[in-house]
């Protein structure tokens, strides 16, 4: 039960985090989500007997939960970015809307065959599709390249708590490798993001599209 | 016995609840504050007063004021934001919130009817944030029916021992959700601040602002109500969410309500001295929050049902 909740509790997180334009508050869901991640991974652990989760899970807290948390606060002062102005969508709908791709994450994660012989872990495949889908929607609602950052990463949570709950989880090794990918990516993104700002004095994604030189 | 504690309760706890947010909100300010009874003196203070009525308000200014009260005082009367059964049973929830919204249709009337300019913008405002605010209302109580398998109030929230009954998460989403329409609904502090007299941020001081004597008494009096069934009802959800752990005394859940509504009261305090004002145009934002917590417990209450 307890499992369950944290599970879930990291979905909700991000569809939270969907529905406010503030960067702060999102970096803050962001660093709740993963923490109930890290959570997760630990009760998987010893529920499952598998000491590779421990270290998973202590490896999340602190490259995603502090790291990545506190080099995004540092990013966003030094660049000055405060509020996401939104694209296409007002940010509630876009809240309500993730809401709507829970239940579909649901109807879509029963349709699939169980891997892992755990019934109650059911429950991650529909918060892992739900994180995705949030993901791919918070990437597609958001006008500046730091929201583009954070969506990228919740879609890899999704990725992360799908392979913890329905299958007994990747080796320890991809786990790491997929770390360091995901670490170095973001300090990319963040020496990219902050070139841009340099040479565009913005970071608005949607203007990026016509060349000059 | 149970319908005097009842009256007693109904009687004492609005007003100890509004005293107790402004002596916590004025301790958190290094200020002593003002006694815990003293909305109640207030009250007594108003209705020796003489009372000014505009010279163009007709008399839906004072009927408006007098069927807001009456339409709070039958409410407190048959909400069950205590635990055990009160007077007037069989309460339905559309009933419950067409009350509430005919309570603000003929307190927006009577704002608008003196001709005030602060009474219309109130008014317009007031409007707006409860056509914004009703579904989250009507989702947080539907998922509870829906659980319940009746839209009785007194059914839904009695404290049966039902395994399927008592799901925590379709509780406490309610209930944060019932929260958060609770702040918005009383124009408490991210919506509007209660405290300042700045004519551009007032939502409920403005509608009030042409009442005196006895019709600000009546207004305050229906206000206090209305924070005690709001805060009530969020606080008896939690009750709900935690009722596992909870004795099988009816006795220790009346006092675990009471004692529930006043830690709501602290939580309010706390969030009015950290928050700052929403600018107006971001209001529907954070109202939006309200409505997703009762989208959340609609699901998990088809989910179980299902």
């Amino acid at each position: 039960m307890i499992l369950q909740v944290i599970i879930l509790a990291s979905a909700i997180m991000a569809i939270l985090m969907a529905g406010t334009g503030q960067i702060r508050s999102n970096i803050m869901f962001y660093s709740f989500q993963t923490l109930c991640l890290a959570l997760a991974a630990c009760f998987c652990a010893s529920i499952e007997h598998q000491y590779k989760h421990y270290i998973i899970a202590l490896a999340i807290f602190l490259v995603k939960t502090i790291g990545l948390s506190v080099f995004l606060f540092w990013l966003t002062k030094r660049i000055g970015a405060v509020k996401d102005p939104g694209l296409y969508l007002p940010l509630p709908i876009a809240m309500h809307l993730s809401v709507v791709l829970l239940v579909f994450a649901q109807i879509l994660s029963s349709h699939l065959p169980h891997l892992n012989q755990l019934q109650f872990l059911a429950i991650g495949g529909t918060a892992g599709i739900s994180l995705i889908l949030t993901g791919i929607l918070f990437m597609l609602t958001r006008r500046l390249a730091i929201s583009q950052v954070l969506g990228f990463l919740t879609m890899e949570n999704g990725i992360f708590l799908f392979a913890l709950t329905q299958s007994s989880g990747m080796p320890l090794f991809i786990e790491m490798g997929i770390f360091l990918d995901v670490f170095v990516a973001v300090m990319i993104a963040g020496l990219i993001i902050f070139r841009i700002k340099h040479s565009f004095e913005h970071i608005d994604v949607t203007l990026l599209t016509s060349l000059r030189d | 016995m149970n319908i005097a504690i009842y009256t007693v309760s109904a009687l004492l706890i609005p007003f100890l609840l509004i005293g107790f947010v402004q002596k916590m909100k004025a301790q958190f300010q290094n200020r002593i504050g003002a006694p815990l009874l003293q909305p109640v003196f207030n009250i007594f203070k108003l209705f020796g007063k003489n009372q000014i009525i505009s010279e163009d308000a007709s008399g839906l200014f004072r009927a408006g004021i007098l069927i807001n009260f009456c339409c709070f005082a039958f409410l407190i009367w048959s909400v069950p934001w205590l635990n055990f059964s009160p007077a007037i049973t069989n309460v339905d929830i559309f009933f419950f919130v067409y009350l509430l919204a005919t309570a603000r249709f003929f307190s927006i009337l009577s704002a608008l009817d003196t001709g005030s300019p602060f009474g219309a913008f109130a008014g317009s405002r007031e409007a707006t944030i409860s056509f914004l605010v009703e579904p989250a209302v009507i989702l947080c109580l539907l998922a509870l029916s829906i659980l319940a398998g009746s839209s009785n109030m007194e059914r839904i929230f009695s404290f049966v021992s039902q395994t399927q009954f008592h799901n925590p998460i379709v509780w406490i989403f309610s209930g944060i959700g019932l929260f958060i329409v609770a702040l918005i609904d009383l124009s408490r502090m991210p919506i509007d601040d209660p405290t300042t007299h700045l004519e551009l941020t007032m939502v409920h001081e403005a509608m009030t602002i042409e009442a005196s004597g006895r019709n600000l008494a009546l207004s305050e009096i229906s206000y206090a109500f209305k924070l005690a069934i709001t805060f009530g009802l969020a606080c008896q959800c939690l009750l709900h969410g935690i009722y596992f752990w909870l004795p099988n005394n009816q006795w220790i859940i009346f006092a675990l309500s009471i004692v529930g509504m006043f830690a709501l009261g602290l939580l309010l305090a706390v969030l009015e001295t950290v928050l700052v004002k929403l600018k107006w145009t971001k209001c529907p934002d954070f109202i939006a929050y309200a409505l997703t917590m009762g989208l959340f417990a609609c699901i998990a209450a088809l989910g179980v049902r299902a």
